[in-house]
């Protein structure tokens, strides 16, 4: 099954903008099987974040892997376990592996754990073996019942079976070694099912090694979703998001993790790590509560729009910073820029402890806000729904009319992920004149996105024409800044 | 509890029969896969002199799974901690079902000659004996006399 075959949803230009309900921004993925390169460069010239991945069954992903066995067992005439190994060992370069075994066939096998470098020690087999002892369980048996693998080390079946099972309850398979002491001699999966009894061991030994299988193949990664079973493929190991067809996760396809452009995987698991550590200091923040600058009233947000009007005095004020929000609108919009103190490093140690808190802070607390106003402007999206049903029912336009709002509502969503993740970019960005453009870029987009909230929360008094030139704007800040700095 | 396998009542015989040098193992009367332990501190070590006590468990998939060793003597050592828990890779991911318990005391015997502070357990005792060894030796002999040398 292959992903969605729909278009690109970041081809937007004016009203086409946003087809995609706020659900399927993350579900419809441009996807197109042999795609030539020359047109991925163009999509990817055009939108930074176009990627091209199919999503896959567990058959059809077993289905991919016996194809590069099969390959190898003809072209090497070699047995499946065996090719098993070699792939596994070497990610699954069917040309990297050829080559070596055209080279050297002895240093291959000895790369791959399949064959010593050395001989094994003859005394370890003529101590035990002579009177057909097992060293491990210390009985003797006829020697048909003893197997040995490759490195000569032999011992009797029923041990190798309790050795496996004990292995395979600890989540080992392909990485199962011989039983003798420091021997880095790889077990093969026909050589342990060929000892495995209990139907249960042998189903379970299988499982873990498609999923080892999955995990040492650098096209495939697991969809992160819970008891998901889809898996991923895209043949480029690169931060971009991707969108499993089946759950709907969506996660970033090199670490796994919720996507997070403009921010990269390494920086992003800093943050999130950071995050954690901190929540306590942090977590005086999450108070959903603040007065109002000018009348002191208490207010309480519940949209997600950061543009505030005190429902007491009028007063236009922005949520983050408090401060008026016709200073917002401008050029001169600093509430996502952080004033680094110019004299820190003259300071005492606690006062640079103290601004480096300071400072994280700042970007903590803009992270922690759009990651709520994402969640409010869902609750805005239900709001939404009612709406129109109501003027549907007071024939004041139809269902149709009133589509535009969704689409709005799906893009305000897009755009304000993207926002959310340029906090801890920026918070790690080291001082200096790409910052500053960063920044600039940042607060444009962030005055564009609270801007178009407003607007959607009060989708009745303004006109259609206004919204939806603001969904342009906003998306096409939105572009640039990735343009400009997401580094895939 | 099942019988016992002939593995484990054959270890226990030679252990009883051809000891280790400077180590007992000793089945506890009730149960026969619990070993009371006696390892003495090596020649030219921070430890020598010491006697230091240890228990050892053989679990119930043994030798499929490594023993379970803890010191209960207080030891001053990189890859020992607090609670006599021991840092050493045979009794982890390189066991092997061919290694037996006189193997694994003569490997613990032999990590108390040659700590190794860069795959430590105990970190503070790891710092010391990268920075200055010869404190981190004087403070071992120090527990050693303190702990291990009073019956």
């Amino acid at each position: 099954m292959s992903g969605a075959e729909c278009e690109s949803d970041m081809d937007c230009s004016g009203s086409d903008c946003g087809d995609a309900g706020y659900e399927d921004y993350y579900s419809t993925q441009p996807w197109d099987g042999e795609i030539d390169n020359d047109i991925n460069f163009d999509k990817q010239k055009q939108d930074p974040e176009y990627a091209v991945y199919e999503c896959l069954r567990v058959d059809e992903v077993e289905r991919l892997l016996n194809e590069n066995v099969e390959f190898l067992t003809t072209n090497l005439q070699i047995t499946p376990s065996l090719a098993k190994l070699f792939l596994h060992a070497h990610e699954w370069d069917l040309q990297d592996i050829l080559l070596k075994y055209q080279d050297n066939t002895s240093n291959i096998m000895i790369d791959s754990k399949i064959i010593l470098s050395h001989s094994v020690d003859p005394l370890f087999n003529m101590k035990f073996l002579k009177g057909n002892l097992c060293s491990v369980c210390f009985l003797t048996f006829p020697t048909e019942r003893f197997s040995t693998l490759n490195c000569g080390h032999s011992f009797c079946n029923d041990c190798w079976c309790a050795y496996f099972e004990t292995q395979i309850l600890q989540g080992v398979s392909t990485g199962i070694r011989c039983m003798a002491n420091s021997c880095s001699i790889l077990a093969p999966e026909d050589f342990v099912l060929s000892l495995l009894i209990k139907p249960i061991m042998r189903e379970r030994y299988q499982q873990f090694v498609f999923r080892d299988y999955v995990k040492s193949h650098p096209q495939l990664r697991f969809c992160p979703g819970p008891n998901c079973q889809i898996v991923i493929r895209s043949k480029e190991l690169r931060s971009k998001r991707v969108i499993c067809s089946i759950c709907k996760t969506v996660f970033c396809f090199r670490c796994g993790m919720d996507y997070h452009a403009p921010t990269d995987c390494d920086t992003i698991k800093k943050w999130l790590t950071k995050c954690a550590d901190d929540s306590e200091t942090a977590n005086y923040i999450s108070a959903h509560t603040k007065d109002c600058p000018k009348c002191h009233i208490c207010i309480e947000k519940n949209g997600g729009c950061n543009h505030m009007q005190c429902y007491n005095c009028k007063h236009d004020f922005c949520w983050m910073c408090l401060g008026d929000w016709k200073t917002h609108g401008s050029e001169y919009y600093e509430c996502s820029r952080y004033k680094e103190n110019p004299n820190i490093a003259h300071e005492s140690v606690h006062a640079q402890a103290r601004e480096a808190l300071k400072k994280y802070l700042h970007y903590y607390e803009r992270w922690e806000n759009h990651s709520k106003s994402l969640k409010l402007e869902e609750q805005t999206l239900e709001e939404i729904k009612l709406r129109i049903q109501k003027k549907v029912m007071n024939a004041s336009g139809t269902w149709i009319d009133w589509q535009h709002l969704f689409e709005a509502a799906s893009l305000l969503a897009r755009c304000r992920y993207t926002l959310q993740y340029t906090y801890p970019y920026a918070y790690y960005m080291e001082a200096g004149p790409r910052k500053e453009l960063f920044e600039y870029q940042q607060a444009q987009l962030e005055a564009e996105i609270e801007n178009l909230s407003w607007k959607i929360e009060r989708a009745e008094t303004t006109d259609r024409g206004d919204l939806e030139n603001q969904m342009d704007i906003a998306e096409k800040r939105r572009i640039t800044l990735l343009k400009d700095f997401l580094e895939v | 509890m099942a019988a016992l396998p002939r593995r484990i009542i054959k270890e226990t015989q030679r252990l009883m029969q051809e000891p280790v040098p400077g180590i007992s193992a000793v089945p506890d009367d009730t149960n026969a896969r619990y070993f009371h332990v006696i390892v003495t501190g090596p020649e030219d070590s921070p430890f020598e002199g010491g006697l230091f006590k240890l228990e050892l468990f053989l679990p119930e998939d043994y030798p499929m799974s490594a023993p379970k060793v803890r010191f209960i003597t207080k030891i001053y050592h990189p890859n020992i901690d607090r609670l006599g828990r021991i840092c050493l890779d045979i009794l982890k991911d390189k066991w092997s079902p061919a290694l037996q318990i006189r193997t694994v005391l003569l490997s613990i015997q032999a990590l108390l000659s040659a700590p190794n502070p860069d795959d430590p357990l105990a970190n503070d005792v790891a710092e010391l004996w990268k920075v200055n060894e010869s404190e981190a030796i004087r403070n071992a002999k120090e527990w050693t006399r303190r702990y291990a040398m009073d019956n």
